[in-house]
């Protein structure tokens, strides 16, 4: 499989960040099988080192996410070794139909919803509209897709932001799966989160110390964006299709 | 973060270790654990049952079959269930786990379950099926991806079915107005288990409401 994701300069303005192009790549889940990720290291410049890393991943993780989290600094493309037999049915969610893999997506954009609106958008949608919104993903459609959620995307004049962020931050270093908590887009003063804000807030330790040495790098869409810029900004612009902003954070690459 | 709603974690917290509490007096077998960094916690609860004769939807060719008919024919032969339980399966353990987690989302409490047999092997959301009472029957199969759908554990990462939480408040409002109406203190989480427990196999004895209406 070649993934091939397009590296902008972390974006501040839309304009700066082809979103077409990095949903059109990066937002297609890895369904319906597990793989087990053997892949070509090098970034270290010692050649070539194939090794497994961690066990079995997720094939309902975006594949851009899984890009992002395990092989980032691997050199394209990214190999990948897929296995139909012995499915490791403890640790993996299977996948036994399409309307399982529909069911999941739609209950994350339902919990997002739920998050940044109190679920009041996404209830007052038909079910065809739900159904607009998985077809558009599934045929690759953005303007099917975008005619959906955009209202998903809104928020009331009077405020500035949704009432929470829906986020979930990946470390291949904990055992628990991701860290997501309650967190607003707007402190109480009305100054506008960032992405380093919620960091401190939440995974601390991925944030370097004011005169330490970076340790990490925190990834969405395989960039790294300024932690200045507003968390709001980044659930409207970055968020995958599920509505979620899933954030990986890796070691730095020591090259 | 914060908790400007009814049922926060704290509030989540608290009903669950009265919860709890009752539990080990009838011995009912529920225990709270936590997350390594001790952050969040949750209930849970594993017992056994022994099903006779059961009948498994992914066993596959079995080696008394293989036995008996030492041919390649063997490897081809149909899927017979009613034969093989009869000579192979037996009784067969299954292990079931109920795990009751908070959603920050949903500000509401998530019931997670899963099934399994002693050697590992977990059973299908179908095989679980099997165990519900009939009249919840009827409205999982017409849209049993609306209300079940397969998720990771939050805290362990493991594959978990999970009783979606977008109802929830649906019907526990009118319990808990109810409540405030005839001036009785309720658990929520007694009330909201008895709702959605009986419903994947899971069902909690009388004396749970009995206390919650004690605890004032």
């Amino acid at each position: 499989m070649d993934v091939v994701p397009k590296k902008p300069n972390p974006p501040y303005g839309p304009k700066d960040v082809q979103l077409e192009d990095l949903e059109g790549q990066r937002k297609n889940f890895s369904f319906p099988v597990a793989f087990d990720i053997e892949h070509s290291g090098g970034s270290v410049g010692n050649g070539l080192e194939e090794g497994q890393i961690g066990g079995p991943k997720p094939g309902h993780y975006p594949i851009g996410l899984l890009f992002d989290l395990l092989a980032s600094s691997s050199a394209l493309p990214w190999n990948i070794t897929v296995h139909f037999k012995s499915f490791p049915e403890k640790d993996l969610l299977h996948c036994p139909s399409k309307d399982a893999i529909e069911a999941h997506f739609m209950s994350c954009v339902k919990e997002a919803d739920a998050l940044k609106h109190k679920s009041q958008v996404i209830n007052e949608m038909q079910k065809k509209d739900h159904k607009q919104l998985w077809m558009g993903l599934q045929n690759d459609r953005f303007d099917q897709f975008w005619a959906i959620n955009r209202k998903l995307m809104e928020y009331p004049a009077e405020e500035n932001g949704f009432r929470f962020i829906p986020f979930r931050i990946y470390q291949t270093t904990t055992e628990r799966p991701f860290i997501q908590k309650l967190f607003r887009p707007v402190a109480a003063d009305g100054q506008l989160h960032t992405l380093g804000d919620l960091l401190k807030e939440v995974c601390p330790s991925a944030v370097a110390p004011e005169d330490g040495e970076k340790k990490n790098q925190v990834m969405i869409h395989g960039i790294e964006p300024m932690l200045e810029t507003p968390l709001q900004w980044l659930s409207e612009h970055l968020s995958y299709p599920d509505n979620f902003l899933h954030i990986s954070i890796i070691p730095q690459p020591t090259d | 973060m914060e908790e400007d709603e009814f049922f926060g974690e704290k509030t989540f917290q608290r009903f669950c270790a009265e919860f709890i509490k009752h539990s080990r007096q009838i011995g009912d077998g529920w225990e709270w654990r936590t997350s390594k960094d001790c952050s969040e916690g949750y209930m849970c609860k594993t017992y056994f049952q022994i099903k006779p004769g059961t009948v498994v939807s992914h066993l596959g060719t079995s080696a008394h079959v293989q036995t008996c008919l030492p041919t390649e024919e063997a490897l081809e032969l149909p899927l017979d269930d009613f034969e093989v339980t009869e000579t192979t399966t037996g009784s067969e353990v299954i292990k079931y786990e109920y795990h009751v987690l908070y959603s920050c989302s949903y500000q509401v409490p998530v019931l997670y379950f899963r099934a399994s047999f002693l050697d590992g092997r977990p059973l299908a959301l179908k095989d679980i099926w099997e165990g519900i009472h009939e009249c919840y029957k009827t409205q999982m199969l017409q849209e049993p991806w609306d209300t079940i759908t397969q998720q990771e554990h939050p805290i362990l990462g493991q594959p978990f079915f999970v009783l979606h939480p977008c109802k929830t408040n649906e019907f526990m409002t009118p319990v808990l107005k109810n409540s405030q109406k005839i001036n009785r203190s309720i658990n929520y989480i007694t009330s909201w288990l008895s709702v959605v427990g009986p419903v994947v196999g899971l069902n909690l004895p009388l004396s749970y409401a009995r206390t919650a209406s004690q605890d004032e």
